[in-house]
């Protein structure tokens, strides 16, 4: 029986998909009867989604003239 | 130990960067060659260094261990935070805690989340395991609920 330690280890690695199904089968058991571990998975989806709201907030498409200056500024060198 | 096409293309340009800035202590006194060499030779070492440092034992780690008791289980239970996430001010606050997280760290977290690389793929720009990758991308996200929950992150449930 996996502990919390190794389900929200195995989470936060990000690496789940890659383990076989045997110990995939083992982090969803514990989830399904963990209520902890749940509240943690859910952590770990909020803090995606701020990392993808912080960057949709903070970048813009590049303007128009930005290939173009680059481009210029590596021929002055 | 190796160094991908990525650092090999940082290495040259430091080494190139630091051969202008030197070029007035040079005078002459051996071959440019020998000269470039001893720039690289360092540089590499500089490198080295830095990648050693970040491959060893991180403190984060010790933060993990101590939520959880000898059996594994939580000692601080984790708060169910999906209503507050939505909100702009955890966007703010998460920006705000990216910004202490070491480089690499930060990268990982940034391609991972953000970008929706694999870990293979992060491991290639990033330029170490995937195994690696994933103790990064932990790494990472400790620091980042550790942050958050200093900044009262679920703290009204
Ligand atoms: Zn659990």
């Amino acid at each position: 029986m996996k502990s919390c330690k190794d389900v929200s280890y195995q989470l936060s690695t990000g690496d789940l998909a890659h383990t076989s199904l045997v110990e995939r089968i083992g982090v969803w058991l514990h989830l399904a009867m963990c209520r902890n571990c749940r509240a943690f998975s859910r952590q770990l989806g909020a803090m995606a989604r701020a990392a993808r709201g912080a960057a949709s907030a903070t970048e813009a498409e590049p303007r128009e003239s930005f290939e173009r200056e680059i481009v210029e500024r590596l021929r002055q060198r | 130990m190796g160094f991908s096409a990525t650092e090999a293309d940082d290495l040259s340009q430091e080494v190139f960067v630091t051969f202008l800035e030197t070029l007035d202590r040079f005078e002459g006194r051996s071959s440019v060659s020998t000269w470039l060499f001893g720039i690289l030779h360092h540089k590499v070492q500089e490198r080295r260094r830095v990648v050693v440092r970040d491959q060893r034992a991180d403190p984060i780690d010790e933060i993990f261990e101590a939520s959880f008791d000898a059996h594994g289980s939580w000692t601080k239970p984790p708060i169910a935070a999906d209503r507050l996430a939505a909100s702009r001010q955890v966007s703010a606050a998460l920006a705000e805690c990216l910004d202490g997280l070491p480089d690499q760290q930060r990268a990982v977290f940034h391609f991972r989340e953000v970008e929706g690389l694999s870990t293979a793929e992060v491991g290639e720009l990033v330029g170490c395991t995937t195994n690696h990758v994933g103790v990064l991308f932990h790494r990472a996200r400790t620091r980042l609920r550790g942050c958050l929950e200093g900044k009262g992150w679920g703290a009204s449930r």
